[in-house]
């Protein structure tokens, strides 16, 4: 931005404030998982699940490895599903209405 | 769709004594009907297009019956924040519906990075008049649960906390649907798709292809909630007038294909960005980090400042357009919505609800014809295809379907150098020294000339993109 120091101050909140607004049930399970763990090791060097992910679900791990799964922050937005390159996501449905649910939407 | 061990008569003793809750409050899962071959539709989704082919499907005296993944229809529904009504208002006692302001007044904001912002902003008196040019902010909570009881008291059957997971096929057809429910197969002799923009059963049947990433965008959206006078002082509002305010160029989502917005509802203000995924992998930046960016802007952010988030959401959405659609019409099945693709971006209309009440409405038609003819193949559910291709759906879709490519194409000059040329031409224009109004408006239209790549690349342009005017 420009010199413009008259603009006035907006909430940035983290990714945690972002979810704890969100109603969620955990599944228990991961409805998240990647397809062939080898792809992310061998194959992928890009990470477009982690840089798609507007709730920090997919984490990239020092290794370079398979990314981490915080599956309980996912908000079902479903990026990450186009995302990969490699077409090595594994998404699914959280069963039976857990997972999130907007107030708002 | 639960044995007829957990529902007959034969269920077995009666643990329920004087020790339980009431008599009529079995769980959900042995209270379950057998619902197996007891319907003539089964609609997947109790979203905009699932209720309206519900809704219109139950009013032709069919037994339908809406799957619906979410404890309460709306509760996984994300969207930016007008509701397109045309239709909707025609199938229901609109009055009625939970709304929150209608658009009184339109904006599109170009915003440089720099901080710069040129505005187009219209109020147009017509708007002000019922019906309200059919455009109202809701919020799809409850807005979603009142269209899917309409369907309900029309006489559809809602189940939720419930997925469909696959189809079942009979002899190649599409004879009903599987879902995560124990015994949980469900036959029906028709369904209908209208499960949204992660259209996993669509996709996992073999009915649609996944969409290529340069076809989806991501939102990120904020609902924040003010004092119902800040939001009417801000935006100049009285009463149930709303304004829509869309946001282009590099101060918006950086040079990627999309853009922000901001939606008065009554109390609460919807704030979020939109752009391609493909974009998204290149930004280093996370879609929550380009909506602070958003947010932070010299121009948008005296309009959002305070007040208190109440909900964070994201979603996908589906903006290949035609090319992108997959086919509508199987042997037993329809597809609706945004499972379908149907998405409308041009840069100034941004559709999808109008388009998925729409499709739900003509799906509805069809099956119901096409069960009354006692033939469910693709060939009897055909007029589904037929009546959006006669309607403004694929005219829409089709007229502009070469927008978006166009843009990516150009981006560098739409959203990195537009927006900063015409905030430079603006301040040549009208700018206060010892010089004459000639030499600046000189100066002015340099500028813009020289951002379009001379008068020949204005030309080229105006010739791109003449038909978003026609």
């Amino acid at each position: 931005m420009s010199a413009q120091p008259s603009t006035p101050d907006v909430e940035q909140p983290s990714i945690e404030d972002r979810l704890y607004t969100v109603k969620y049930e955990d599944p228990g399970d991961s409805h998240l998982d990647v397809e062939l763990p080898g792809i992310c090791e061998e194959k992928c060097v890009t990470y477009d699940c982690v840089s798609v992910c507007p709730a920090n679900v997919w984490r990239e791990e020092e290794d370079e490895g398979v990314p981490t799964i915080a599956y309980e922050n996912c908000l079902e937005c479903g990026s990450c599903r186009w995302a990969c390159s490699h077409g090595n996501v594994v998404w699914e449905y959280p069963e039976n209405g857990s997972g999130v649910s907007y107030k708002y939407g | 769709m639960s044995t007829d061990a957990q529902s007959g008569e034969d269920a077995g003793p009666e643990p329920e004594t004087a020790e339980s809750e009431g008599p009529t409050m079995p769980t959900p899962q042995t209270e379950t009907p057998n619902y197996d071959g007891e319907f003539d539709a089964i609609i997947v989704g109790a979203g905009l297009a699932g209720s309206a082919a519900a809704l219109t499907l139950a009013r032709e005296d069919k037994d339908v019956i809406m799957l619906e993944r979410g404890n309460s229809p709306g509760t996984k529904n994300v969207f930016g924040g007008i509701m397109f009504t045309p239709r909707i208002r025609e199938l229901t006692d609109f009055d009625d519906a939970p709304k929150e302001r209608f658009v009184a007044e339109k904006t599109f904001s170009m915003l440089s990075e720099e901080g710069d912002a040129t505005e187009i902003s219209m109020q147009p008196g017509a708007w002000k008049e019922e019906p309200h040019n059919d455009s109202w902010m809701v919020l799809r909570g409850n807005f979603d649960e009142w269209f899917a009881e309409q369907a309900v008291e029309a006489g559809a059957t809602l189940i939720t906390e419930t997925t469909v997971t696959d189809l079942v096929r009979e002899d190649g057809a599409i004879a009903g649907v599987e879902t995560d429910r124990p015994d949980g197969q469900l036959h029906a002799p028709t369904v209908v798709l209208a499960e949204g923009a992660n259209s996993l059963v669509s996709e996992g049947a073999g009915l649609a292809d996944p969409q290529h990433r340069e076809d989806v965008a991501v939102s990120a959206k904020e609902v924040r909630k003010y004092d119902r006078e800040t939001i009417e002082d801000r935006f100049h509002l009285t009463d149930e007038e709303g304004a829509a305010i869309h946001y282009f160029g590099d101060g918006a989502v950086g040079d990627a294909v999309g853009g922000g917005f901001i939606y008065t509802n009554k109390r609460t203000l919807s704030i979020g960005v939109v752009y391609s995924i493909e974009d998204a992998v290149h930004d280093e930046r996370t879609p929550d980090e380009v909506l602070d960016e958003f947010k932070s802007h010299p121009a948008v952010a005296p309009l959002i400042k305070g007040g208190r988030m109440i909900e964070y959401s994201a979603h996908a959405i589906p903006e290949g357009g035609p090319e992108a659609m997959p086919d509508l019409v199987h042997d037993g099945a329809v597809i609706t919505g945004d499972a379908a693709g149907l998405v409308l971006n041009n840069g100034l209309h941004l559709e999808g609800t109008n388009m998925a009440v729409e499709s739900g409405f003509q799906a509805g038609k069809a099956v119901a014809d096409a069960l009354a003819a006692g033939r469910t193949d693709a060939r009897a559910l055909a007029d589904y295809e037929d009546a959006l291709a006669d309607s403004y759906v694929m005219d829409n879709l089709n007229h502009y379907g070469w927008f978006l490519d166009t843009a990516a194409e150009d981006r560098e000059f739409l959203f990195d150098d537009l927006p900063k040329a015409l905030a430079d031409a603006e301040t040549e224009y009208f700018r206060m020294d010892d010089d004459s109004k000639t030499r600046h408006t000189k100066s002015a239209r340099k500028r813009v000339v020289s951002a379009m790549g001379g008068y020949l690349g204005a030309a080229k342009k105006a010739w791109k993109y003449r038909k978003l005017f026609r």
